[in-house]
């Protein structure tokens, strides 16, 4: 696996290392989907420097899965129940989910909504017919 | 041009002002706009900036989180420069609000409902709170010009209400919106398309809507009608002078009895004095308060204008509860605004529900992958490890329900205060919120919960997502400086003077007397038309 660790970051390389390992614990990679772990290098990276504006909570929750007794995956129970570790969790989720891999394995563009926009279907207006049936029900003054 | 001052030339001009108006959301642009006819010099003072739509977070691709940073609807967690903190500990309904030109409008989901006639007589009707001094037959007209200067999607004829036109027609049902419509149909229930400040046309300069979502981190497309691309524009061009990053300290008084002027920081943090004929509090619910209140004289020892010792009290909030399933088939997911649909099935009284007044359900569509990850792991229902992607699988674009916005009812132990601590960027003491929910806005969150749950159920939804109260919706910010007729039970009369300084108007959320069951802005806009209507028509003797 290539590595990510990066020297100028504000998390140590320790705790760059745990980063990498809870988010292959809470995303791993899937043959059966197709699809990287959320420690994939490129995936990893932009957790890692996404990291960064979050850095507080994310040293908060590292910390506290640091002091469990051993590796982390014998405490996936707890540490996925903690709030502490809440912020490490959306941070992993904000960067899997925008990586291209993973978006094109769910069928979807990978592309920012704006400028091209998306079709949604105008649906069934006849279906109104039975609220109108029914008539007025504002209350008079 | 000076980087600040949009509509003027010259370098800061601090002569007096004719009207001077603090704040440039949704009730002050639209006052600002409506007064151009008179000629007057106007000036308003916005502690935010301008925002380029196109650098809205859906023209990248991290746009979900971005709407958890820098466009966070909580100002706590986004700390903008134009941003000032709120306490909100002892509130369960967390702040949300945007400051900058728009206001809150930048952020705003655009459900533009108007209030119905009984909203007005919640006294008379029901036995409970205050009458309004106006009714809806009087703010019709108003109602009417706000929505052809707004831009309003929706479809005529909705038996919930008096008869309205729309200016558009109305946004697209999709999946989501007809599988829950099939619910309510079900049970026999109300639905009709939302009323919506959303452009479905193209529309005095605005683009089309083109489902890009997240309209509550800002619309790139300008199609959502925030009043930094509405009513902005015009009242610039008719000669409105627009301060930004100048936020107002207090409104200082005269010996005369009559606000002189106001204190603000200009974007430099210098502290100016900008001295004024009349003076127009836009601030919101929060905001206006604070500054009332941070106004202190001899004559107004606990804040201006607060001879009733009403000033931040009967803070009201709209109490919301989410009620979300679980669906087999796939729906819209991220595609389309939130706004589509809406139910009044349960908004007028019916007393054997067990509480007095009711409730709108807003129909949402569903969320994008991040958010349903979040959803999903927060909720249990996605697991860390091998189990994730088949869990999120069942989660993704499957997810859609309701909103109910419950009437909250005035109560004076509701408020906002100066809190004694924490300050802002400029030394001004930040608000605090201080609010318990009622027993009867409990009954009816409840309620709504009951009754969504059988709705969408009947959809055909297999599993439900509750939260109730939704604790990140403290975006109503109402009744905190509410109107009324009589000086000793309301801050501002029936055509927004203070009843204690009358060259002092204020025209935002804050004057509402009660709540409603709906999204308040487009009747914000409506009353600020309405009192700067007012204004024009007694000028002559405007401070009689
Ligand atoms: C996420 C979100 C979603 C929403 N969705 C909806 C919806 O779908 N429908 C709906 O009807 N409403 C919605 N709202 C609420 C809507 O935004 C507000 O009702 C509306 O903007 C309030 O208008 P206002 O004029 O009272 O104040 P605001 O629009 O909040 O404007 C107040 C302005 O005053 C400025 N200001 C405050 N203090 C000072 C000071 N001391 N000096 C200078 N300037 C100051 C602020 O910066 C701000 O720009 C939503 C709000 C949010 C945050």
């Amino acid at each position: 696996m290539q590595n990510t660790i990066a020297s100028d970051h504000p998390l140590t390389p320790e705790e760059q290392a745990l980063l990498r390992t809870l988010a292959g614990l809470i995303v791993p990679a899937s043959e059966e989907f197709d699809v990287p772990g959320a420690d994939d290098p490129t995936i990893f990276a932009d957790i890692l420097q996404s990291a960064v504006a979050q850095q507080a909570e994310v040293k908060a929750a590292l910390e506290y899965a640091a002091g469990l007794d051993g590796h982390p995956a014998a405490h996936v129970e707890t540490l996925q129940m903690s709030e502490v570790v809440a912020p490490v969790v959306a941070l992993v989720m904000q960067c899997y989910y925008r990586a291209d891999a993973v978006l094109v394995s769910l069928g979807m563009e990978p592309r920012p909504p704006y400028p091209e926009g998306y079709e949604v279907e105008q649906g069934d207006w006849s279906m109104l017919e039975a609220v109108q049936q029914r008539g007025k029900i504002w209350r008079d003054v | 041009m000076s980087n600040t001052t949009q509509g003027r030339d010259d370098a800061v001009d601090f002569s007096p002002a004719d009207v001077l108006i603090i704040g440039a959301g949704a009730s002050g642009a639209t006052a600002a706009w409506s007064l151009t006819d008179t000629r007057m010099r106007i000036v308003c003072l916005e502690q935010g900036g301008w925002n380029n739509p196109q650098a809205y977070p859906t023209a990248g691709r991290d746009w979900e989180a971005r709407g958890q940073a820098d466009f966070s609807i909580n100002p706590n967690r986004r700390q903008l420069r134009g941003d000032y903190p709120v306490n909100d500990d002892d509130c369960p309904i967390k702040i949300a609000n945007y400051n900058g030109v728009g206001g809150g409008t930048v952020l705003y989901a655009g459900h533009y409902p108007r209030f119905h006639p009984s909203d007005f007589r919640v006294k008379s009707l029901d036995g409970v709170a205050d009458d309004w001094p106006i009714d809806y037959e009087m703010l019709e007209p108003y109602y009417a010009e706000n929505d052809r200067q707004t831009g309003v999607s929706g479809l005529a004829g909705d038996p919930a209400y008096p008869a309205k036109q729309s200016v558009m027609p109305p946004l697209p049902m999709g999946k989501s919106g007809q599988t829950l419509a099939a619910g309510f149909n079900q049970m026999g229930w109300h639905w009709w398309p939302s009323d919506s400040a959303i452009a479905t046309q193209p529309y005095n300069g605005r683009d089309k809507c083109i489902n890009l979502g997240n309209c509550i981190h800002g619309c790139a497309q300008g199609a959502k009608a925030s009043t930094d691309i509405t009513y902005w524009p015009e009242a610039i061009r008719a000669g409105v002078e627009l301060r930004t990053w100048c936020r107002v300290k207090e409104i200082t008084l005269g010996e005369d009895g009559l606000a002189n002027g106001v204190v603000y920081f200009d974007e430099n943090s210098e502290e100016q004095f900008q001295p004024a004929h009349i003076v127009i509090m836009a601030c919101n619910g929060v905001g206006t308060p604070r500054i009332l209140l941070n106004s202190v004289s001899d004559r107004f020892p606990n804040g201006l204008a607060n001879g009733s010792g009403l000033v931040g009290k009967n803070l009201m909030l709209h109490p919301y509860a989410s009620i979300q399933g679980l669906f087999e088939e796939a729906l819209d997911g991220h595609h389309g605004p939130h706004d589509s649909l809406w139910s009044q099935e349960f908004y007028e009284t019916d007393e054997r529900r067990g509480f007095v007044r009711g409730f709108t359900y807003e129909f949402n569509r569903g969320r994008g992958p991040v958010a349903t990850a979040l959803t999903g792991a927060f909720s249990g229902r996605i697991p860390w490890g091998d189990g994730h992607h088949a869990a999120f699988r069942k989660l993704h674009n499957r997810l859609t329900g309701v909103v109910a916005i419950c009437e909250d009812l005035p109560e004076e132990h509701n408020t906002v205060t100066l809190d004694p601590h924490l300050k802002d960027a400029h030394g001004i003491p930040a608000p605090k919120m201080t609010y318990t929910i009622s027993d009867n806005s409990q009954r009816m969150l409840d309620f709504s919960v009951a009754r969504a749950s059988e709705a969408i159920r009947a959809a055909g939804a297999y599993d439900l997502l509750i939260e109730s109260p939704l604790s990140v919706g403290g975006w109503h910010l109402m009744g905190t400086a509410r109107m009324g007729a009589d000086p000793e039970r309301s801050v501002v009369n029936e055509w927004g003077r203070s009843h204690d300084v009358k060259n002092l108007f204020i025209i935002d959320g804050s004057i509402f007397v009660t709540s409603a069951g709906v999204n308040p802005t487009r009747t914000i806009q409506t009353l600020a038309l309405y009192i700067a209507d007012q204004m024009k028509k007694r000028l002559a003797n405007l401070f009689d």
